[in-house]
C-alpha cells in the first residue's frame, strides 16, 4: 500500500451499529440466536479431511447430514485457504457454482455463504442464489463489495494484517491485533455500505489465524468482546485451526474440545456466528452457553423441581 | 363462610417457564386449571389461597409470584454488547411468596382472577390444633370465599424420590386420598404431623386448616388427579361443602 492510499484511509469513516436482527437471503436472526455455519470445502486439499466433500456426490450427501445436525447456513468453498496449486477463477466457479445450484433447488430457504475473495467467483455464486460473501481475505478484490450490493448479498469484512490471499503468516507482528482488526473490519465496513451492502447483512471476522500467529488468535479470542461491542455482528471461524493446535499440542484431528472451549468463550463475548466442521458439536455448545446467559430456556427442567 | 374448596399441589415445575423448554406433566397442570376453574365458577367474593411454608403468616397478594428462588434467571438484556458488564442491582418492592403461595397465586392469575385474594401460609411445624384454630378463623370472618388449598402428600415415594423410599408413605398418601373421597374431614385433622414430616410430606398443615375451615360439613368430592411421577404425591381434589355426598 502506498502511503497516499494510507492517508486516504485514514480519513475514511469506521461506522459502528446499534445491535439488531442479521439478515441473511430471507432469514433474519435475532441477536441473541448464535449461528452454525457449516463448513462444505469443494476442494481436494483443505487442511482438516482433506477432500471430503471434493466429490459432489458425497457433498450433497453432507449437506443433508449437517442441515440435520441444526447447520444455519452453509460456508461453500472452491479453494484452500493455505498456499498450493493454482486454482483458477474458472475452476473456483466450476467447483462451487453447480454445486450451489442443487443445493440451492433442493434447500431454497437454506442460507448459503460462499467462500471466496475474487469477485467473478463470488458474481457467479450470486447469479446460482449465495446469499453471503464471506470473503475471508480482508478485501483484497473490492470488487466483492460490489457484487454483494448488487446481488443483495450480505458480505463478510475480515482481518487479515499484511497477509495475501492463500498466504501463510510470517512473522508477523501488530503494535495491537485486537485494536488493528477492529480498526479494519470497521474500515471495509464503511465500505461495504458505501458501495450499497445493506447494513443488517454485513458481518465482520477477525479471522483467526489469518496472517496471524497462535498468541495474536489466542489475543483475538481473549478481547473477542471489542469486536461485538462494534455492534456488528461477529463471526467467528475458529474451527480446529493451527492455534488451536499449538495450543494444545495437538493434530488437526484432535481438535475438537480445544474448538469448543474457543467457542464457547466467542459465544459468551457474543459472536453471533460460529464456522464450524463439527455441526452437532458446535450446536450443542451454543446451546449450552445460551442457556447460560439466559437467551435460551434449557429444554427440560425437573431435577429438584418436583 | 367457605362455599367451596380445591386442592391443589406446589412443584415449582407448575411454575411459569420453569421446566423450560418442555411441558412437563401437562395432565396435572391441566387437573389443576380445571379445579380452579371449578372453584371460582361459584363467583366467590374473595379467594383465599393457604399454603404451608416456614411460619405463618398473611401476605400481602402484590407480593411476587414469582419463582426466581427455584428458578433464577438473568435479565435477557444484560448480556447485550451494549449492556453493562454487571447490570445495576434492582430492589425488589416486597419479598417473593413462598413456593406454595406463589403457585397458588399464578392458579388464580392463569384463571384470571382479578377479585380479592388473601394468601395465607400456615407453618410446616403447626400442631393439629394451631392448623385448626386458622381455619376456623378462615372460615370464621370470611364473606363467601373460595378457598385454594396448596398442599402435596409424600416425597419419598419411590428410590427415585427426592426423599428416597419410604413404604409408610403409600399408605399415608392412601389415608389422605381416601380421607378427601369420604369428605372424612376428621381422618383429615387426625393425621401424625410427625409422621408427616418424616415422609416430606408437606400439605399436611394446609389439610388440616381445610379439614376445620370446612368442618361440620361432609363435602362431596371429586379428584382430579392423583400420582407420583416424581416420587411425590400430587393431589387435585375439589371439595364442595354445600353438596353432601
Amino acid at each position: 500500500m502506498i502511503m497516499d492510499d494510507v492517508a486516504e484511509a485514514e480519513t475514511e469513516p469506521r461506522p459502528r451499529r446499534r445491535p439488531g436482527p442479521l439478515r441473511l437471503g430471507g432469514r433474519e436472526f435475532p441477536p441473541e440466536r448464535a449461528l452454525v455455519m457449516a463448513i462444505v470445502n469443494r476442494t481436494p486439499d483443505s487442511f482438516y479431511r482433506p477432500g471430503l466433500t471434493w466429490d459432489s456426490g458425497a457433498a450433497f450427501e453432507r449437506v443433508h447430514a449437517i442441515v440435520a445436525e441444526g447447520a444455519d447456513l452453509l460456508d461453500i468453498g472452491g479453494v484452500p485457504a493455505k498456499p498450493g496449486p493454482e486454482v483458477t477463477v474458472t475452476e473456483e466457479i466450476r467447483r462451487i457454482v453447480p454445486f450451489i445450484d442443487r443445493v440451492r433447488a433442493a434447500y431454497p430457504d437454506l442460507v448459503i455463504s460462499v467462500d471466496t475473495w475474487r469477485h467473478e467467483p463470488a458474481q457467479a455464486a450470486c447469479e446460482a442464489g449465495a446469499d453471503l460473501l464471506n470473503d475471508t481475505w480482508s478485501g483484497w478484490d473490492p470488487k466483492v463489495a460490489d457484487v454483494a450490493a448488487e446481488f443483495g448479498a450480505g458480505l463478510v469484512c475480515s482481518h487479515v494484517g499484511a497477509a495475501l490471499p492463500r498466504t501463510r503468516p510470517h512473522r508477523a507482528a501488530f503494535g495491537d491485533v485486537t485494536a488493528d482488526a477492529v480498526d479494519r473490519v470497521l474500515l471495509l465496513a464503511g465500505r461495504a455500505l458505501a458501495a450499497g451492502v445493506e447494513p443488517d447483512r454485513i458481518v465482520i471476522d477477525p479471522a483467526h489465524d489469518f496472517g496471524k500467529n497462535t498468541w495474536h488468535s489466542l489475543e483475538v479470542t481473549r478481547r473477542l468482546g471489542e469486536l461485538t461491542a462494534t455492534g456488528w455482528p461477529v463471526l467467528m471461524s475458529a474451527s480446529r485451526k493451527d492455534f488451536v493446535g499449538e495450543t494444545l499440542g495437538v493434530g488437526v484431528d484432535d481438535r475438537l474440545a480445544g474448538t469448543l472451549a474457543v467457542t464457547a468463550v466467542g459465544a459468551w463475548l457474543g459472536a453471533r456466528i460460529f464456522r464450524a466442521h463439527d455441526v452437532l458439536q458446535t450446536r450443542q455448545a451454543l446451546d449450552m452457553v445460551a442457556s447460560v446467559k439466559g437467551d435460551r430456556p434449557p429444554a427440560r427442567t425437573v431435577r429438584g423441581l418436583a | 363462610m367457605i362455599v367451596r374448596a380445591a386442592l391443589c399441589p406446589s412443584p415449582p415445575l407448575l411454575g411459569l417457564g420453569v421446566t423450560g423448554q418442555a411441558d412437563v406433566l401437562p395432565e396435572l397442570r391441566e387437573a389443576c386449571e380445571a379445579a380452579v376453574g371449578w372453584l371460582l365458577a361459584a363467583a366467590p367474593d374473595a379467594v383465599t389461597v393457604i399454603g404451608p411454608a416456614t411460619t405463618t403468616a398473611t401476605w400481602r397478594p402484590e407480593n411476587a409470584p414469582d419463582l426466581s428462588r427455584h428458578a433464577p434467571r438473568p435479565d435477557p438484556l444484560a448480556h447485550r454488547a451494549d449492556a453493562p458488564p454487571v447490570p445495576a442491582p434492582q430492589l425488589r418492592p416486597a419479598p417473593p411468596l413462598p413456593l406454595s403461595l406463589a403457585i397458588g397465586a399464578q392458579l388464580l392469575d392463569a384463571a384470571g382472577y382479578r377479585g380479592p385474594r388473601v394468601l395465607q401460609s400456615v407453618a410446616e411445624s403447626a400442631s393439629p390444633d394451631a392448623c385448626r384454630d386458622l381455619g376456623r378463623d378462615l372460615a370464621a370472618d370470611a364473606p363467601l370465599t373460595a378457598l385454594l388449598v396448596i398442599g402435596d402428600g409424600s416425597a419419598r415415594r419411590s428410590a427415585a424420590a427426592p426423599g428416597y423410599l419410604d413404604e409408610r408413605a403409600e399408605p399415608f398418601d392412601t389415608v389422605v386420598e381416601q380421607a378427601l373421597r369420604d369428605g372424612d374431614l376428621p381422618a383429615l385433622a387426625a393425621l401424625d404431623p410427625d409422621l408427616a414430616r418424616d415422609l416430606l410430606a408437606a400439605g399436611r398443615p394446609a389439610w388440616q386448616a381445610l379439614a376445620a375451615a370446612l368442618t361440620p360439613a361432609r363435602p362431596r368430592a371429586r379428584i382430579l388427579y392423583s400420582d407420583a411421577p416424581f416420587g411425590v404425591t400430587y393431589l387435585v381434589a375439589t371439595l364442595d361443602p354445600s353438596a353432601p355426598q
